[in-house]
């Protein structure tokens, strides 16, 4: 890792020089070639363990157990075996539903308090940051605190046993973090462009939604991302809250495979590369288009 | 685009968001015609592939029952409970359901639980059953929960590495050390163990507590007038160390699994396995099957209890939610499940799937196909030997339970002093006071 | 901003979040602290004992143990994840070929369950099977006890942390990358700022927030941290490698003592946000020198 610290500094300078010299364009490409080897070295170290586990899926559990690398055994019984065993399609259809629904309604809800925490005036200043630090501290909290009493509490509502019981925590455990991204990034977003919109005339609404927006695209993509990653991992609220094997989600998928007396580690490898690879290339998609794309106009206005 | 924007747009989102989370709450409520539902809950998330006598037998149910289907769900051990104390809580507990028997009985105190004592007794099923399987199940005349599947523990050995090495099958303590000191130095485990995400896979060890007199003190040490900490329990942790200092037990036995365990015997790489009965049938799908004994543990000299002993009793029990009597329809289709789990067809279906009856029920067994689950049914039975009415960790809360496992993996794990290990059951036992 | 500031409006974008979180998380977690006060063990009423469960923590061995190894991890993990991930995001932000790839890569082991991240680590780095000690063998060197041992867990859990929680850090501090006015850094680089200065002096500075907002996240994180260990040592040997929560989760569903773990629970919420918000404190302090 320290590699990456000291090969930084180069890389913060992206744009060209207008009047670059000889010296100056030779050191800069001479610095590339450093920074591109050491990103794909460390990319390299960093995906060595997952490239083990798709290597283990292909391996039977007394293989893995015993010699895993014996590469003559390899064989897609494990695949065969998890792609019948365990209702994909549904439990893919389950996660996404869930995830649609509980990040479209987590994230705006989110965004709507933080612009108001950071950009709208408050009588009381005081008011405001007592606030923030109130659905902050909801980060410190684990969530077996929560188990019993959203158990209890989707039971009282009468939504336990739908996918309402599962989206009302989910929306509940992301406004914390939600709140500390969008409030930090709101923060550190010069307010010039807004002032000058208001000044233009411009009501809440469209402030929001032509001005506001567009630059926090970066931030917002990300804050999807780590939603849906949640919510496609999330084990402890589905486990408790999900009793009908209709509505069983991915991330109860690997679990699958772990009995009282067994374990099939074969079959979890299997799972955990059918459940990864379709996230990996969402988000492969996602950060290209969203990040990388869009951004480039909109941030330097 | 900019000039089409609703003022309320921002807020029409989260309505329309909210709206839909809203519509699919409701189409969860299922109807109720039709046949009869009965929930089924299992320690297992897979209950096909981890649990298939359980499995078979609900599959046979249904066919013989067409009106009344199972809903089998499951989910690992410690999310299993989970989730029954949650819905316990609640009443949302499903009909049938495998729990421990230490919550059993507390989920029998608060009223969660039906008494199942009428309708064994009805069934005429209280003679086809140990009695004192039943009364370890109840309290009084009630009788919170039944059989689920036998619980048949000791350890299980492989001829042919002892042979190899010029050994035998070990009789006593002293013999066993010795096994252990002999393949220790050919670098070959002796007694398979793995305290990682199966702390309570100490079967062999259980057994040992008993051989060291545990049922004799069980109720004083209980009720408090006697400690734990007594000299023959201190034995028989010093007994645990002799072995561990022998090299009995795999170098990693922290950080593996118990089915790490079972693999490591399976593939000829341990001489032996703390396990039970239903170890028997990943046993006998590898090679080391030909070879393969069970041995229902070493005597002690020093051993206060009785030394002839196997552990053959009921694991935990299924017991059955107090809310079934509500339903009559339901009430009638739990009972012939009952019924039907206890008949001898059930009980052939858990023999062909690795498990011992957990009636008088005598089984038909392949001699070949079934050699493995055979020579330990036969091994268990051998003349001279009685069981315990329990194990000794399924008559304790969880909580000293767990101090018991992690007391006998602390001293394996040369982590914990025999005193120490003692002192820390001794503890639990208090705080629960 | 005044006059859009009405109090209505406030009260429309602060509602919905504040209702939701207060019924959903706050709601719980006092719901929990009560039961904290109680012997419940899960079944049957609850028994009011007062204080009793946080006193016996208090004399409990284990629970010292699982608090030392999470402060280690959290000094190890904050030590190295806040500049390696910031130096990561600084480097994939070139442009060169497949870079967008490899920002989806390194952020991939953020995507895998955590249970799973542990399950993949147990075959590297247990001492007997695990891969890491095969390839010390191999190179003839020594081959520690990376997990089940006495010492070296907590810091084997801490690089395991790390190594799945680089690509998130990366991720949030990239965004905040994406986000500098470009014109700032073009007059910086303009004014012959050598790279070194240019990163302590323009960037860092203006990347503040992302900073708080990385560490406020490793910091929770850390507290959180539960599936890592369970899969890996289950707390063994005899829990003391425990963290925290794991030690919670063993209280409160292994051995069923309800009001016991929440009493834990509570700890580590108290603890989580006390520590965040020290950290923050100091941060901005040093800012404002």
């Amino acid at each position: 890792m320290s590699s990456a610290v000291q090969t930084a500094p180069t890389a913060t300078t992206p744009t060209p020089t207008p009047v670059p010299t000889a010296a100056r364009e030779r050191r800069r490409r001479k610095g590339g070639i450093i920074a591109a080897v050491a990103a794909y070295l460390i990319t390299f170290l960093v995906l060595l363990p997952i490239v083990w586990i798709v290597l283990l899926s292909f391996q039977s559990s007394s293989k893995i157990l015993s010699n895993p690398l014996d590469l003559s055994s390899l064989s897609l019984t494990n695949y065969v075996h998890a792609l019948t065993s365990l209702p994909l399609a549904q439990m893919y259809g389950n996660t996404i539903l869930l995830a649609v629904v509980s990040v479209t309604i987590g994230t705006a809800i989110s965004f709507m308090v933080s612009f108001a925490l950071t950009r709208m005036i408050f009588r009381r200043r005081r008011v405001q940051s007592a606030l923030r630090f109130y659905l902050l501290a909801g980060l410190a909290v684990p969530v077996y605190i929560l188990l019993f009493p959203v158990y209890r509490l989707d039971l009282a509502i009468g939504v336990f046993g739908s996918y309402a019981a599962l989206i009302i925590p989910y929306v509940g455990v992301s406004i914390p973090f939600n709140t500390l991204l969008l409030t930090g990034f709101l923060r550190d977003l010069p307010s010039e462009i807004e002032e000058a919109a208001i000044i233009d005339g411009a009501g809440l609404s469209r402030l929001i939604w032509s001005v506001v927006l567009p630059v926090m695209r970066p931030v917002i993509a990300t804050v999807l991302i780590f939603n849906v990653v949640y919510v496609f991992n999330e084990f402890p609220f589905a486990s408790i809250l999900i009793n009908n094997p209709d509505m069983v989600t991915v991330s109860l998928a690997v679990s699958q495979f772990q009995g009282q007396y067994s374990i099939d580690y074969g079959g979890m490898m299997a799972a955990a590369t059918l459940v990864l690879i379709p996230q990996l290339v969402i988000y492969a998609i996602f950060q290209k288009q969203v990040i990388a794309g869009m951004t480039v106009g909109a941030v330097k206005g | 685009m900019h000039s089409t924007h609703h003022p309320k747009r921002l807020a029409a989102v989260v309505a329309v968001a909210t709206a839909v989370a809203l519509s699919i709450a409701g189409c969860s409520a299922g109807s109720s015609s039709g046949p009869t539902k009965i929930s089924l809950s299992m320690q297992n998330p897979n209950v096909k592939t981890a649990d298939p006598a359980t499995w078979a037998i609900v599959q046979a149910f249904e066919k013989k029952y067409p009106n009344i289907s199972v809903t089998v769900t499951g989910q690992p051990v410690a999310q299993h409970l989970q989730a029954i104390s949650v819905a316990a809580q609640s009443h949302t507990l499903p009909d049938i359901f495998w729990v421990y028997k230490s919550t059993a009985e507390q989920m029998n105190k608060a009223g969660d639980l039906m008494d199942l004592a009428p309708v064994l007794k009805s069934l005429g099923l209280t003679d086809k059953i140990a009695s004192s399987t039943l009364d370890n199940f109840s309290t009084g005349k009630v009788t919170y929960g039944v059989p689920y599947q036998g619980l048949l523990t000791g350890i299980w050995y492989n001829k042919k590495i002892l042979s190899d090495n010029g050994l035998t099958v070990p009789k006593t303590f002293d013999d066993f050390v010795n096994v252990a000191k002999t393949l220790h130095s050919k670098g070959i485990t002796t007694l398979s163990d793995g305290a990682n995400q199966s702390s309570f896979s100490v079967w062999s060890f259980l057994v040992d507590l008993d051989r060291y007199g545990w049922e004799s003190k069980e109720a004083s040490i209980l009720a408090g007038t006697s400690s734990y900490d007594n000299p023959d329990f201190i034995n028989f942790y010093d007994s645990i160390a002799k072995l561990r200092k022998a090299g009995a037990f795999p170098s990693n036995v922290t950080t593996q699994t118990y089915q790490q365990a079972v693999n490591e015997f399976t593939s000829g790489k341990a001489a032996m396995l703390d396990a039970g009965i239903w170890a028997s049938s990943a046993i006998q799908d590898s090679s080391v099957a030909p070879d393969a004994g069970f041995w229902n543990g070493p005597t002690f000299s020093d051993g206060v209890g009785k030394q002839d002993i196997v552990m053959n009793v009921a694991s935990a029990p299924f017991a059955v939610s107090a809310d079934v009597q509500k339903n009559d329809k339901k009430s009638a289709a739990v009972k012939k499940f009952i019924a039907f789990y206890y008949s001898d067809a059930a009980q052939q279906l858990l023999v062909d799937n690795g498990q011992p009856p957990v009636t008088n029920y005598t089984p038909k067994l392949d001699a070949t196909k079934q050699s493995v689950l055979k020579g330990a049914l036969e091994a268990s039975t051998a003349a001279g030997l009685t069981s315990p009415k329990t194990q000794p960790d399924l008559v304790v809360s969880t909580a000293v339970a767990s101090a018991m496992y992690d007391s006998i993996y602390g001293v394996i794990e040369g982590q914990l002093t025999s005193k120490q290990a003692v002192d820390l059951v001794q503890k639990a036992i208090e705080a629960g006071k | 901003m005044v006059w859009l500031s009405s109090r209505w409006r406030i009260a429309l974008m602060v509602a919905p979040a504040i209702i939701v979180f207060t019924g959903l998380i706050v709601y719980p977690v006092i719901y929990s602290a009560g039961y904290s006060l109680t012997d419940f063990a899960g079944f049957g009423d609850p028994v009011f004992v007062g204080l009793k469960n946080y006193i016996d923590l208090w004399n409990d061995p284990f629970f010292w143990s699982s608090l030392r190894n999470t402060l280690i991890i959290l000094v190890v993990s904050i030590v190295v994840l806040v500049p390696s991930s910031f130096g990561l995001a600084l480097l994939l932000r070139r442009r060169f070929p497949g870079g967008g790839a490899l920002r989806a890569l390194v952020f991939a082991p953020a995507i895998i369950a955590p249970i799973l991240i542990g399950l993949i680590w147990v075959f590297i780095l247990d001492p007997k099977i695990g891969m890491l000690n095969h390839f010390l063998g191999w190179l003839g060197l020594p081959q520690p006890e990376w997990i089940g041992g006495n010492v070296l867990t907590p810091y084997s859990v801490a690089l395991v942390f790390i190594w799945s929680s680089v690509g998130f850090a990366m991720t949030i501090f990239y965004a905040g990358l994406q986000q500098l006015p470009g014109d700032v850094i073009e007059a910086s680089s303009l004014d012959g700022a050598s790279g070194w200065k240019q990163l302590l002096y323009v960037t860092v500075p203006l990347m503040k927030e992302s900073f708080a907002i990385a560490s406020v996240l490793l910091i929770t994180n850390v507290f959180k941290i539960f599936e890592l260990v369970y899969v890996l040592t289950n707390g063994g040997p005899v829990h003391r490698s425990e963290t925290l929560v794991s030690y919670m989760y063993f209280i409160t569903f292994t051995n069923q003592q309800y009001g016991s773990g929440m009493a834990l629970a509570v700890i580590i919420t108290v603890l989580g946000a006390v520590v965040s918000l020290a950290y923050l404190l100091v941060l901005r302090g040093r800012k404002s020198e």
